[in-house]
């Protein structure tokens, strides 16, 4: 934590969980905006958008996955869901709405932190792949041309780019950092979302979906992000 | 009687009744049928015997009317049919047409209701077998004319009459069973039914219900088992779900409290010592505290959840791996078949629970692990934890996995864990088709086993 402390919007609308979630996460060096609701919340992130956010899903009138949502229109900013159960369709919801990693209630701040830095390193460094990366991949050469340029952070489709999120860019940058290599959920969760062994392979599954949406000219028949049953996935230099 | 049947199943009863009953009847039957051929064919017989003596009479007093005719030619010439004998009595002397029969086989009664003129009939015993004797007096030759006609034939057919019948009695007797076996099946299939459906239900499948019926005779006895069902599975449902509920709201006030304590935490410095001591005490309950909401959540989850068949290949050797590393366990301890032998399809994040809780019932109560094997045996992923403990004691081995249970030293309050870490794993062990047990290690503490199914390899 360098320079400007990032910003950081925490919305959550039961006041004592919020108020010592600013509290906790001061004291780690953020700073730290609160929203008691969506429509706050969505407020907020029009007038200054903020480097992250922390957003509970159970919220009043405008729940959590809309907030996900309407953000996600614009911005392409790391956003963590808090949810009180793991174990429902809720999380995948979130995540395919757009949430990037999740904490599930009653977590510690510093698993919440330990998130953050992740998303936030590779939001700032911009190359944060272990393997070296030529300048200009080719992903699909059918015109008009899939171009990832790392560096540059940008994909673009023939001569209009596409909007990934940073997630989505850096998982697109982990599979081509070796075309035509199977990595497993797991090797992926490491990497791009830097959990442990018994992270949640969902996590990648929605977002290998949501990648689709944006680089396949038809995600219902993928060509490019290709499933390897059982194994994993795969990047296919077209 | 009732003790010899009631101890036997319904289903032998009805059998031996539906014989028995099979068996009265067709005695009866048979024996008032014998009974009436017997006496018909007799009838019959005599009268033919009858006809045919007075017939016989009637030539023999013919022939004697010739004069100077000797009775004794007569008789001997007389050729009586169907191999009768003849015995003439005339005056004091007797002829008979052969030497075996004679004056004897004539009985007192009978010659005195010949003598006195009339007819008679008497049934004899020879030695060849039953016979009947018809006297018939010849008044006008002043003769008595006796004639022995053998029943040997008539016995013959009335002995294969009664084996006949004797035979159909034991077949009915066989059939009255046959037909109680059949009877008394149909009559148990919805008992048996019934019966299955509880079994599958006590192993857990509370969605089981009896088939809707048509049969009038059993339609209160399924609506009857299946609403009982109902109401015992949204009992059962609505139990899970209040702990869960319970463990769910609990859930965010903890994480305001959590999160504070951290900010307290971080201002350690700032505290008096006697704070700063509460602080730390509040640090440790507030961790038993998550950790046994946590348990009951995982528990109110593996209850609510049916048995998985979605799981998802684990390797449990890496997974133990993983979760000694993750607990700061010693990874020296792990001796292990490798990895993509020991993989199992399963709930990867309740089977690291599972592990972990062993391990931390080892940390618990016996100063830590001393060895994790993970093994494949006989098709099952076996995972097993050592410790250097005092062991658990032979009739405490399997309570050491009821829901909070606690371990002989767990008394003192100061331990950590609420008794829910082994039901977890007996639990998240039985939902994978496997088993958790606890024995003696060879070391002399205890050892705790989670097997699994494994995959095919």
């Amino acid at each position: 934590m360098t320079g400007v402390a990032p910003r950081l919007l925490v919305v959550e609308d039961d006041d004592p969980i919020r108020t010592a979630l600013r509290w906790a996460l001061e004291d780690e060096g953020y700073d730290v905006g609160e929203a008691a609701s969506g429509e706050e919340a969505l407020a907020a992130v029009g007038v200054t958008p903020p480097d992250l956010m922390v957003v509970d899903l159970m919220l009043g009138s405008m729940d959590g996955f809309t907030v996900i949502r309407e953000v996600r229109r614009e911005h392409d900013l790391p956003i963590i869901v808090v949810s009180a159960r793991a174990d429902t369709d809720d999380i995948v919801a979130a995540l395919e709405a757009g949430a990037d990693d999740y904490v599930t209630k009653p977590f510690q701040v510093k698993e919440i932190t330990a998130r953050l830095r992740a998303l936030r390193r590779r939001a700032t460094s911009g190359t944060p792949a272990t393997h070296p990366v030529p300048e200009e991949v080719v992903l699909d050469s059918t015109l008009p041309a899939l171009v990832l340029r790392e560096a540059a952070g940008t994909v673009h489709r023939g001569g209009e780019q596409v909007p990934l999120t940073l997630t989505e860019f850096r998982l697109l940058c982990e599979l081509a950092s070796a075309p035509g290599r199977v990595f497993s959920r797991q090797v992926l969760l490491e990497r791009v979302w830097e959990h442990g062994f018994f992270g949640d392979e969902r996590i990648v599954d929605v977002h290998i979906r949501r990648l689709r949406t944006k680089v396949e000219r038809d995600p219902g028949a993928p060509r490019v992000v290709v499933t390897v049953r059982g194994l994993g996935y795969r990047l296919d230099q077209r | 009687m009732k003790g010899a049947l009631g101890s036997r199943g319904l289903r032998s009863r009805i059998v031996v009744g539906s014989a028995v009953g099979a068996l009265l009847v067709s005695v009866v039957l048979v024996t008032t049928t014998w009974l009436l051929a017997r006496s018909y064919l007799l009838d019959q017989r005599e009268a033919s015997l009858v006809r045919q003596a007075f017939a016989d009479a009637n030539v023999l007093g013919s022939r004697l009317a010739t004069v100077g005719t000797e009775v004794g030619d007569v008789v001997a010439e007389l050729t009586p049919s169907n191999g009768a004998d003849v015995v003439v009595r005339s005056g004091d002397a007797w002829y008979s047409s052969s030497l075996d029969v004679g004056a004897r086989y004539v009985p007192a009664d009978l010659r005195s209701i010949v003598g006195e003129g009339s007819a008679g009939t008497v049934r004899l015993d020879t030695p060849e077998g039953p016979a009947l004797l018809v006297g018939v007096p010849i008044s006008s030759a002043g003769v008595d004319y006796y004639e022995l006609a053998p029943l040997t034939e008539l016995q013959q057919v009335l002995r294969t009459l009664a084996v006949v019948l004797g035979a159909g009695a034991l077949a009915a007797t066989a059939a009255g069973a046959a037909f109680g076996g059949w009877a008394s099946r149909r009559a148990l299939q919805p008992l048996e039914q019934v019966a299955g459906a509880a079994t599958r239900i006590a192993g857990g499948e509370l969605t089981t219900r009896l088939p809707p019926t048509e049969d009038p005779d059993l339609l209160a006895i399924v609506a009857g088992f299946n609403s009982m069902v109902d109401a015992l599975a949204a009992r059962i449902e609505r139990d899970a779900r209040f702990v869960g509920d319970v463990s769910h709201e609990l859930r965010s006030p903890l994480t305001g409290v959590v999160t504070s304590v951290e900010v307290l935490a971080a201002r350690r410095a700032e505290l008096s010592p006697r704070a700063d001591q509460a602080l730390s005490l509040v640090e440790g309950e507030l961790a038993r505290f998550r950790q046994m909401l946590d348990d009951l959540l995982a528990l109110a989850r593996l209850d609510g959840a049916p048995p998985s068949d979605s799981g998802v290949p684990v390797s449990m050797t890496a997974l133990v791996r993983e979760v000694l590393a993750a607990g700061g366990w010693d990874g020296e301890l792990l001796h292990a078949d490798p990895d993509d032998a020991t993989t199992v399809s399963g709930d990867k994040n309740a089977l690291e629970r599972a592990v972990r809780n062993l391990l931390d019932n080892a940390g618990r109560h016996a100063g830590g692990p001393t060895a994790v094997h993970v093994q494949r045996r006989d098709g099952a992923v076996l995972v097993s934890v050592d410790d250097g403990g005092p062991g658990v004691p032979v009739e405490d081995r399997e309570r050491v996995f009821e829901r909070f249970a606690r371990g002989p030293r767990a008394a003192r309050r100061s331990l950590p864990g609420a008794g829910l870490g082994l039901a977890i794993v007996a639990e998240t062990a039985s939902r994978h088709g496997g088993a958790a047990w606890c024995s003696a290690a060879p070391g002399g503490g205890a050892r705790f086993s989670l097997s699994v199914p494994g995959c095919a390899r």
